[in-house]
């Protein structure tokens, strides 16, 4: 990004833009009287914290959010409320629970006071660039040591191979987990 | 329910049948049955083969572009569900058989599980590519692009369209699903499995079907129980 | 030096222009989520819904021009083919309340 980018207290107008709105869909999400509401709106929700990690320049997470949260969160939560019952709402939006609403405020606050110590995006004092010994290192090897062009999917499956073995076998066994509460022994 | 049901109430006469009707294949049922979206078939037919390509792409080109294994193989999924939605869930259930889905996600898992055992047995660790016997390529390039196209791709579209018929189901034992229970598995309360899923299910339409002072919404609420029990 | 690099006025290349306009549509955006919580039917919050999906392609493309990253365009063309299945998924869910899946 060139320095003239225009950016008021470091942040640009895309950015601030982006987090009024996924700031406003994660309430409405939370809010929403209607369930059905409340799964739509969530769909909106991923597509503006998918434009955000694009933003912040992760296409592979943001790839990840599109394709699941636009092709598969939805259609299995719709699949849920279709064999649930409905009870129909006057209001549009929940009553606060305020208990709920105060213990969420302390968890927010305990994470803000962290904020402070988070260095800024693109900051040169990240730990990032201020450790080139480990993430450098990543992004000037990744293609000699493994020929692949994305460092991301060398890290996943070379570098961290084992670990990306666990989150396969972890999604397997979500599949016969969903079996075992449903009390079935075939898929379709 | 104004939403869900405006094509309906536009009838106020049938409200009654339909009341005590509660189930989607009643006779009484009224209005004319939905029919298939011809809209939604023609253009599912024209968009699910790019889909398919595309999430074919962003699996087999994970090393070059953004995405890999696990993105593609939920585009492939997405596309399954696409094709349920458009032609209806059963005969997508009947086209795409049990033996599909398990043999996707159990391949995956065990061709992941090869592909690091491999160098293992040949004295390395576990996922030391250099050690696979591919012969004439690099091994670490190809070995990579093996565990992401044949290990995690299908892993993950295969559980998750497993996922998306299991829930199209629902939860009780009827249907072609054979529940654990018949089979003694998992069965200290013996037979009374097939008893229990009823009871599952008169306990959320029951109320409604039984009392017969039901309005709308617990019509409604009934019948969408009544027909998970029957699908 | 690529287009998107090209002096525009003031000092402000083309890339920060692009920028700009992608915050807008951004704002946009916030003012379809009104219709997508608000309703009042089911039919507007699919619409809305739809409206929002091909409001994020055209961000994500614009982005994607903007940050000089052609493989962002992937990111909008999954988007563009599984806001769809989002659409068509929530609409036939509306008739009968899922009784027709």
């Amino acid at each position: 990004m060139t320095g003239a980018t225009p950016v008021v207290a470091g942040i640009s107008a895309i950015e601030a833009s982006l987090f009024v709105f996924v700031v406003l869909t994660a309430l409405a999400t939370a809010f929403a009287r209607d369930v059905l509401a409340a799964v739509i709106i969530f769909g909106a929700y991923s597509l503006g914290m998918a434009a955000l990690y694009t933003f912040y320049r992760a296409p592979d997470v943001a790839l990840t959010e599109a394709a699941v949260s636009a092709g598969v969160t939805t259609v299995l939560l719709l699949l849920t409320l279709a064999k649930t019952t409905r009870i129909d709402h006057e209001a549009a939006f929940e009553s606060v629970n305020y208990p709920a609403a105060g213990a969420v405020g302390l968890l927010f606050a305990g994470l803000a006071v962290t904020m402070v110590d988070v260095p800024a995006v693109g900051s040169p004092d990240a730990p990032v660039w201020g450790n080139p010994d480990v993430s450098q290192w990543y992004l000037a090897e990744t293609y000699a040591q493994t020929g692949v062009e994305n460092t991301v999917m060398a890290v996943l499956a070379a570098f961290r191979g084992f670990d990306t073995f666990g989150e396969a076998v972890v999604v397997f066994a979500a599949g016969i987990a969903a079996l075992i509460v449903l009390r079935r022994e075939v898929f379709a | 329910m104004s939403d869900a049901s405006g094509g309906e109430a536009s009838d106020p006469a049938d409200e009654p049948a339909r009341a005590s009707a509660g189930r989607l294949d009643a006779e009484t049922r009224q209005g004319p049955p939905y029919t298939e979206s011809q809209v939604i078939m023609s253009t599912v037919k024209v968009v699910a083969p790019f889909a398919f390509t595309y999430g074919l792409f962003v699996t087999f080109h994970g090393g070059g572009s953004p995405g890999g294994g696990f993105q593609g193989g939920a585009i492939a999924a997405a596309v399954v569900f696409m094709i349920a939605f458009a032609f209806g869930i059963e005969s997508t259930r009947q086209w795409l058989a049990n033996t599909v889905v398990v043999a996707l996600a159990v391949g995956g898992t065990l061709v992941f599980a090869g592909l690091g055992l491999v160098p293992v047995a040949r004295g390395g660790a576990f996922l030391q590519y250099d050690l696979l016997p591919i012969p004439f390529l690099d091994p670490v390039k190809y070995g990579m692009e093996a565990v992401e196209i044949v290990g995690i791709a299908p892993i993950v579209s295969g559980v998750l369209v497993g996922l998306f018929f299991v829930l199209a189901r629902g939860f009780n034992g009827e249907g072609s699903g054979s529940p654990i229970g018949e089979r003694g598995y998992l069965d200290s309360e013996g037979d009374e499995e097939s008893t229990d899923g009823e009871a599952g299910e008169t306990g959320g339409a029951g109320g409604a079907d039984e009392t017969g002072e039901v309005d709308r919404d617990g019509g409604s609420a009934g019948r969408s129980a009544t027909d998970g029990g029957s699908r | 030096m690529s287009v998107v690099d090209a002096p525009l006025a003031a000092g402000y290349a083309v890339e920060d222009f692009l920028l700009v306009v992608a915050a807008g549509f951004v704002v946009l955006a916030i003012g379809m989520l009104y219709r997508a919580v608000k309703g009042p039917t089911m039919q507007d919050r699919v619409l809305a819904v739809n409206v929002l999906g091909t409001n994020t392609v055209v961000i994500l493309a614009i982005l994607g021009a903007a940050l000089g990253e052609p493989t962002f365009l992937d990111i909008a063309l999954v988007y563009a083919l599984l806001n769809f299945l989002m659409a068509i998924a929530i609409s036939k869910f509306t008739v009968e309340r899922g009784g027709v899946l």
